[in-house]
């Protein structure tokens, strides 16, 4: 075995050293070729100098021949030599971070080129790919990018959130409270059991984690890989997209650059909700029959003081638990300093910055301090050294119980309204309703979120050091080592307290968990590009490893007093710590090839091995192809006046889940030895318990997902109008699914992993933009859409289904969403309503629902045990009732300037799409005495038929409030998510102002969410997802977003 | 020239360096550190004490023993009726017969039931690779197959038609179709019967393990239960009085139901709940799992008078007890040791129950509007209404006591035709020290025929077991033995007389069909 697998090794070297001494030879005997050519078409030696706008040499720039493969890059002084075929021949030269220009030689042979620093537009000129860049124009995947200016535009924590509807297809939602992770999928669900979060690599780094924590002032750009001929060089990885980020460097013009930003708002919530008040309250417990028998609303005990020496009674009290719980005008601030420069030898990017945000609802926050410094520098010729390193903490104070599965929000609905917030005379200042007395028992959520505390507090670094070698001036090796390592310290506690009611504890638990997560990156790249005529050919070689050393570590013990808030001293100490590790090899080769920029072909493999599988299925091959062709570099085409633009590309590859969600050991059912504990009584007091909980599956293997791509890039009047339009098909034959194991086998239903599914996405995506750049008045309209079908083609057998999700609270235990084969994946599931019963004629006429009365609801009888309708209202005849997936999502982004001022307006929005309103099965549902939504006092009398609300009734003994189409509510929207107002001082007026200590200084005002235009009826249409993916689009009551208001500046010294 | 030879040189270098550092083949072998897998694990006898201390662990969670399992039985018996509007939806529907196979309640515990089992096989399957101490390895498949027995009594009692699995699941295909009741109840047999060959005797095991009082208790309620009487004499006669081993009624009737007297001589069969006095319950792991788990029971909680008060005795039960207002020639204590009323002291005496302290539904006792709750199992004889606010207990929960096992014999003497045996073992019961009721007959019970020893049987059985979770698998068999003048559940259909099988078994069980 050792000695097989020292040969193997050996044979790998061999091979690359091997294809390395083939590149050398041939780029040696290169320079012969190319002079032949010479000879042969008498061509003209142009030099030059390239520059920067203040007269910097700019090396490494790009210097073409246009409609050739001829091409050169500028030295480090900035020269270059070119041999041009003709005297009319027209240069392109071309740099990242400038925009590109075009010059006509008019028989010129030494020219001085001044590159200007490139607007937002100009971006497109490179992308960032997966190992490496690309010029744009020979791109054949769908990649998308966003420059810093979008990126920075919202006051929001991560990059992520700040992507939401800058890119067609890549949806963002936020789900969660100041500090959580949005949801970010792109191109649409990809797999059934597990997240569909794409890959996020920041500087070439891949990481296990989301962008939380990462600075978006620190951004260059965001690129954005979509099909899997971009993103399938990170193979295994790849299925749901790849977003890399690429932070700032330094300039080389020898000038120190100083940025300040910094903005502050507030934030408020958009939306209440129509509860009952106290007189209200009582009609409706009249309306449900129970008022007799609650000694609350006795009069001797309903007038009486609310606490001991209180001179209100429960009578006078009338608390908005809505107005307690959301906070107005909570802060949301953000500062960055940068300062950057550097010369021909080093260069160098660093900055500090700072965010904190506070909830609009109690006690939650969070807040960021990071830092960051990116150098690099030119050793020789040969040799270049580079670094980056970040580090962040924050601190992040969150609501258990916004992810319990009875909420924050779902305990305010539901508190009553003659119960006051606070309670001086209690333990701990909060008083909550007595379970048998007031004949409710919700939670005090005021008392929930501020009696104890609960926090995050988290560490991350990011480093990474890098050797670039030029062996030739076509073939590079860069040799990268870098460290991420994340801390997470989570701290709860609860102090002793008793509110008189529900909420109460009598010794004060203290949790500490500290999970830390250590990935070490190593990177070995060659890469080789060369240019012979109209040839060019571009290769990539990669081996690269990655492992991950998770520890997860959690001590917990009670305290008898509130005294003291940590574990010293507390007795029933309990303490646990487990170690999980991965590891990750991968081979990767990528070959690019153009004829004369016209004829693009790129294909590449990755070949991964990941311990996570089980042995014998842990490597597995990705291999992508795609071509393209650039129509408007062919002769029909070039001279054209209109089309400035036009390409045609097509692409074809494999690609693999994101592992990051899978676990380290997903095939395995092992045995929790320890993992409980049975009391009995004698001399082994507490002797513990080992059992398996799943059924292992050693033929799990990785799940590949085929992906098409076809797309068409479109400009015309020298790319004034642009277009962008994709279509896909991504299709996976081998999803993972948890394969429900009946409930009988004695899992709990958990079910086991297994590679038996199969689901299609079929989408479009349009990008449309309008460039005015010219003139005083200057504006850029970008519209996007896309849109996504969604299909699950095969289950494990032909009528197999996935009910997933469900709440005794919220429906009486339906599932909310089923799973089918021939459906879109996790639809909506349960009864279609039909009115309600008028009289007891109706309930006899109609099939047969047990225990309906008039004034429940009627269900349609869809189907029964024979799959037609029996007459009987029963689990057959549940069906569709929708999807959360929309018909299509789109937005508008508008921005413009006219002399010092600029403006941006933002809209997106989704259409088509379902939401399972819970919170109003919570305020409608009428099954028990809770407080609940001002409709209820509308419900069915015999006296008040005209209504679509079912009669009041404890115990809901037709289910009025089961899963059905009562609550499923269009979930459209359209949101004006984001407005800026920015004015920029006159250098005139700031030297006037500050002499010349000031360069520039920009104000702006900007709101975020000021209009939402929806129809959907609870806080916020736009969902999250609280228990995994086949329960997106269920509001669970979520912390809703918020409208703030900001005022910023900008300035540079 | 040469030069470039150099890097191409440290490059081949640079790459063989990092092939040194990483040897993939072998890093890419990783196990997971923290939990041993199937394949070597079970393979000692202490590995398979763990096995079978992990189905205690399950009984004990809150889908079975510690909440959901009572109140099936309880919302399924005529003991029992809401105590207001804070009983939740699902309850109050099954309390009402209308029972939806998506119902909560009852896949918690269907779901549950199948963990013991399905933990039980574990051990049973993995029992003979143990071979370093037979003993213990003999004691834990006894103990296995006596609480897989129990979940098969409980499936067929509660289900009727249920799947069986005598071996562990090893694919997610290997479901098994529905057996007759008569084949799970027949199950429940055979392993009640191997259990109770095997278990020791109380003196021989440590407290709230299975014993072979136990097995035999649970073997002769499964008998009953099929009808075969004289088996289940036989059985429950083997359940000795005398001895290290030997059970007997306790001379005071409260020590059955409170914290300091657990496992006394009366008792056969107890899940242990264990307080460790931060007041929380297991909330998290419905089969109660997590090596730091609370290990408390919320029955004490769900239906105490001062606090929850979600269920509370039928107006039935209530007027079950003898009383001199209607005729008999003495208050049955066991009024008063089950059942609290305003007016009634709690908290060691130092409080009196008022009708404000119990909030919801009031009952009618002998015409009158009063307040009542359980005492049964609740902890406020010892605790105030403010510590009780919320405080799940440790309290035992007793499964099967002498007392029963004598109720049980008298039946099946009077189904032998054996009449005076019966009121023999009825008047065993009245005689306990703390309750002392006049023997049979009596002038409201006679005890002549048949039908008169039939009556004091459902009479004793109520007003001894009340709240127990007894009585709604007596309904089940009385029914059938044509018991009772009237039908004792206001909802009774033949199709209400089992629960329906569960919607996620339905969907997930082809085999079911």
């Amino acid at each position: 075995m050792q000695y097989y697998l020292l040969v193997k090794k050996m044979k790998i070297y061999l091979v690359l050293i091997g294809a390395i001494s083939f590149l050398h030879a041939a780029a040696s005997a290169k320079p012969m070729a190319i002079k032949v050519l010479e000879n042969v078409k008498k061509a003209i030696p142009v030099t030059g100098v390239v520059t920067d706008d203040s007269g910097k040499a700019l090396a490494g720039v790009s210097v073409k021949v246009k409609g050739t493969g001829i091409g050169q890059v500028t030295d480090e002084q900035g020269r270059f030599r070119i041999n041009a075929p003709s005297a009319n021949s027209v240069l392109v030269i071309s740099y990242v971070g400038f925009a590109t220009q075009e010059i006509p030689l008019n028989g010129l042979t030494e020219l001085t080129v001044q590159l200007k620093q490139a607007a937002s537009g100009a971006l497109n000129e490179v992308v960032v790919v997966g190992y490496g860049s690309q010029r744009r124009a020979t791109v054949t995947g769908a990649i998308s990018s966003v420059s810093a200016a979008t990126v920075t535009a919202l006051p929001v924590a991560g990059i992520d959130q700040a992507l939401q509807g800058r890119v067609a297809g890549l949806n963002v939602t936020n789900n969660g409270s100041p500090g959580s992770a949005p949801l970010v999928t792109i191109r649409g669900i990809s797999s059934v059991s597990f997240a569909s979060d794409p890959l996020y690599v920041v500087d070439g780094f891949p990481l296990t984690t989301g962008l939380q924590q990462y600075d978006a002032k620190d951004i260059e750009r965001v690129d954005v890989l979509k099909d899997a001929s971009t993103a399938a060089i990170y193979g295994s990885r790849a299925t749901n997209g790849v977003i890399i980020v690429t932070t700032k460097k330094g300039s080389r013009n020898g000038n120190l650059n100083v940025t300040f930003d910094s903005y502050a708002g507030v934030q408020s919530p958009i939306k209440k909700l129509d509860l009952l008040n106290t007189q209200q309250y009582l009609q409706y417990a009249t309306n449900l029959g129970v008022i007799g028998s609650i000694d609350r609303f006795k009069s001797a005990n309903f007038n009486a003081p609310i606490y001991a020496g209180a001179s209100q009674t429960y009578a006078q009290t009338n608390t908005d638990w809505q107005d307690e719980y959301f906070i107005k005008n909570a802060l949301l601030t953000g500062g960055n300093i940068g300062l950057s420069g550097g010369n021909e030898v080093s260069r160098f990017h660093t900055s500090a910055g700072y965010f904190k945000q506070n909830g609009i609802a109690q006690a939650l926050n969070f807040e960021r301090l990071n830092y960051r410094i990116n150098s690099d520098h030119i050793i020789s010729k040969v040799f270049t050294f580079g670094q980056n390193l970040y580090t962040s903490v924050s601190h992040q104070r969150y609501d258990p119980t916004l992810t319990a599965n009875r909420t924050a929000i779902v305990n305010l609905i539901r508190m009553p309204p003659y119960i006051p917030v606070y309670d001086p005379t209690k333990i701990g200042g909060f008083q909550g309703p007595i379970t048998s007395f007031d004949g409710s028992d919700p939670i005090n959520p005021i008392e929930t979120a501020l009696i104890g505390d609960n926090r995050i507090n988290s560490f991350n670094l990011l480093g990474s050091a890098y050797l670039d070698v030029n062996i030739l001036s076509s073939l590079k090796f860069r040799s990268t080592f870098g460290v991420n390592y994340l801390n997470n310290s989570t701290y709860n506690y609860t102090p002793i307290f008793f509110d008189g009611g529900t909420g109460v504890s009598t010794t004060a638990p203290v949790s500490y968990r500290r999970q830390s997560t250590l990935v070490k990156l190593f990177t070995q790249q060659l890469n080789y590009d060369k240019t012979f005529d109209k040839h060019h050919v571009g290769a990539t070689a990669v081996f690269e490893t990655q492992s991950l050393n998770y520890n997860n570590q959690i001590e917990t013990g009670n305290q008898p007093t509130n005294l003291i808030k940590t574990l010293t001293g507390a007795s029933n100490i309990n303490a646990d710590n487990s170690v999980e590790t991965n590891f990750l090899v991968s081979y990767v080769g990528r070959i690019n090839y153009d004829y004369a920029g016209k004829y693009l072909f790129q294909a590449s493999i990755r070949r991964d091995g990941l311990s996570i599988w089980a042995p014998g299925k842990k490597y597995a091959n990705f291999p992508a192809a795609s071509i393209g062709w650039k129509l408007d570099q062919e002769d029909f085409l070039k001279s054209s006046k209109t089309i400035s633009e036009l390409k045609l590309r097509a692409s074809y590859g494999l690609t693999g889940i994101n592992p990051n969600s899978l676990g380290n050991y997903p095939y395995l059912a092992p045995v929790q030895a320890n993992g409980a504990i049975f009391p009995y009584v004698g001399s082994d007091n507490r002797p513990n318990s080992s059992f398996v909980n799943g059924i292992t599956n050693a033929n799990l293997e990785w799940e590949k997902t085929k992906q098409l791509n076809v797309g068409v890039d479109f400009g015309v009047l020298n790319n004034k109008f642009t277009l962008t339009a994709e279509f896909f098909k991504r299709q996976t034959d081998n999803l993972m699914l948890v394969v429900p194991t009946a409930n009988s086998i004695g899992y709990l239903g958990t079910g086991t992993l297994d590679n038996v599914g199969g689901m299609r996405n079929t989408g479009v995506e349009l990008q449309l933009g309008y460039h005015k750049n010219t003139g005083d008045f200057k504006y850029d309209i970008t519209g996007l859409i896309s849109a996504i079908r969604n299909k699950v083609l095969f289950l494990n057998s032909p009528s197999a289904s996935i009910p997933s999700g469900s709440d005794p609270d919220l429906g009486g235990g339906d599932a909310f969403t089923n799973t089918r084969a021939g459906e879109s994946v996790q639809y909506f599931y349960g009864w279609i309503t039909d009115g309600i019963f008028q009289n007891a004629a109706q309930v006899a006429s109609s099939p047969i629902q047990s225990n309906a009365a008039p004034g429940d609801i009627k269900f349609k009888d869809l189907s029964g045990p024979n799959g037609v309708p029996d007459g009987v209202i029963d689990n057959f005849d549940r069906t569709k009732l929708g999807s959360f997936l929309p018909n299509f999502t789109y937005s508008l982004n508008y921005s413009a300037s006219y002399k010092n001022f600029d403006a941006s307006v933002f809209f997106q929005g989704v259409q088509g799409n379902e939401i399972l309103n819970t919170p109003r099965i919570i305020m409608e549902g009428m099954s028990r005495l809770f407080n609940a939504g001002t409709n209820v006092l509308n419900a069915w009398t015999p006296s008040n038929t005209n209504t679509d609300m079912p009669r009041a009734t404890t115990g809901d003994l037709n289910r009025n409030a089961r899963i059905s189409s009562r609550w499923i509510e269009d979930g459209s929207y359209l949101r004006l998510k984001n407005v800026i107002l920015g004015y920029t001082l006159p250098t005139t007026t700031l030297t006037s102002l500050s002499g010349s200590t000031i360069k520039r200084l920009r104000v702006f005002v900007s709101s975020t969410n000021l209009l939402t235009f929806t129809g959907y009826k609870g806080y916020d249409p736009e969902i999250g997802s609280k228990n995994g993916t086949l329960t997106n689009g269920v509001d669970f009551g979520q912390y809703p977003s918020a409208r703030s208001f900001q005022f910023g500046i900008q300035a540079g010294f | 020239m040469k030069r470039k030879h150099i890097y191409v040189g440290i490059l081949a270098a640079g790459i063989a360096t990092t092939g040194i550092t990483v040897s993939c083949n072998k890093e890419l072998e990783t196990t997971n550190q923290n939990r041993p897998t199937t394949a070597t694990y079970f393979g000692t006898a202490s590995e398979i004490e763990a096995g079978t201390n992990s189905i205690y662990s399950a009984w004990k969670g809150f889908n079975l023993v510690a909440r959901e399992w009572f109140f099936i039985h309880d919302l399924r018996s005529d003991d029992m009726a809401s105590g207001g509007s804070q009983l939740e939806a699902p309850r109050r529907q099954i309390l009402l017969g209308v029972v939806d196979p998506s119902n909560p309640v009852l896949n918690s515990v269907w779901n549950a039931l199948y963990v013991v089992i399905q933990r039980a096989n574990t051990v049973l399957d993995a029992a003979p690779r143990a071979t370093d101490n037979t003993a213990v390895v003999n004691r834990c498949v006894a103990e296995a197959k006596f609480l897989r027995g129990w979940a098969y009594y409980e499936l067929a009692s509660q289900w009727g038609s249920v799947p069986i699995y005598t071996k562990g699941a090893i694919s997610p295909t290997d479901t098994q179709p529905k057996s007759p009741a008569a084949a799970v109840f027949a199950q429940a047999v055979k392993d009640l019967q191997e259990s109770a060959a095997a278990l020791p005797g109380k003196s021989g095991t440590t407290a709230g393990r299975a014993t072979k009082a136990a097995a035999y208790a649970m073997l002769g309620r499964t008998l009953m239960q099929t009808g075969d009487y004289a088996g289940a004499k036989a059985a429950l006669l083997n359940i000795t009085t005398t001895g290290a081993d030997g059970y007997a009624l306790t001379d005071r009737y409260l020590d059955n139901f409170e914290e300091e007297t657990e496992f006394n001589k009366e008792s056969i069969l107890e899940v242990v709940f264990f307080d460790k006095g931060n007041n929380n319950f297991n909330w998290g792991s419905g089969s109660g799992d997590d090596p730091n788990a609370e290990l408390t029971t919320v029955r004490n909680q769900e239906y105490n008078p001062v606090a929850w008060r979600n269920l509370i005795p039928s107006d039935r039960v209530l007027n079950e007890y003898e009383n001199t207002l209607t005729g008999a020639t003495k208050n049955d204590p066991r009024y008063g040791y089950s059942i609290y009323q305003s007016g009634d002291t709690y908290n060691k005496g130092l409080s009196v129950i008022t009708d404000g302290d119990q909030g919801g539904d009031a009952s009618k006792l002998r015409g009158n509007t009063v307040k009542a709750g359980w005492r049964k199992f609740t902890l406020i004889y010892k605790e105030s209404k403010e510590a009780a606010g919320f405080h799940p207990g440790g309290n035992n929960q007793r499964i099967i006591r002498y007392a029963e096992v004598l109720l049980m014999l008298a039946e099946c003497e009077i189904e032998a035709g054996t009449l005076p045996q019966a009121v023999t073992y009825l008047n065993q019961i009245r005689a306990r020290a703390s309750v002392a009721m006049p023997a049979y007959p009596t002038a409201q019970f006679p005890v002549t025929t048949k039908a008169d020893v039939v009556k004091a049987l459902l009479h004793e059985k109520t007003v001894e077991l009340a709240g127990e979770e007894i009585r709604n698998v007596d309904i089940l068999r009385w029914r059938k033995k044509g018991y009772f003048a009237t039908e004792p559940l206001s909802w009774y259909t033949a199709a209400k007389e089992f629960l329906p099988i569960p919607q996620s078994e339905i969907d997930n069980n082809p085999k079911l069909q």
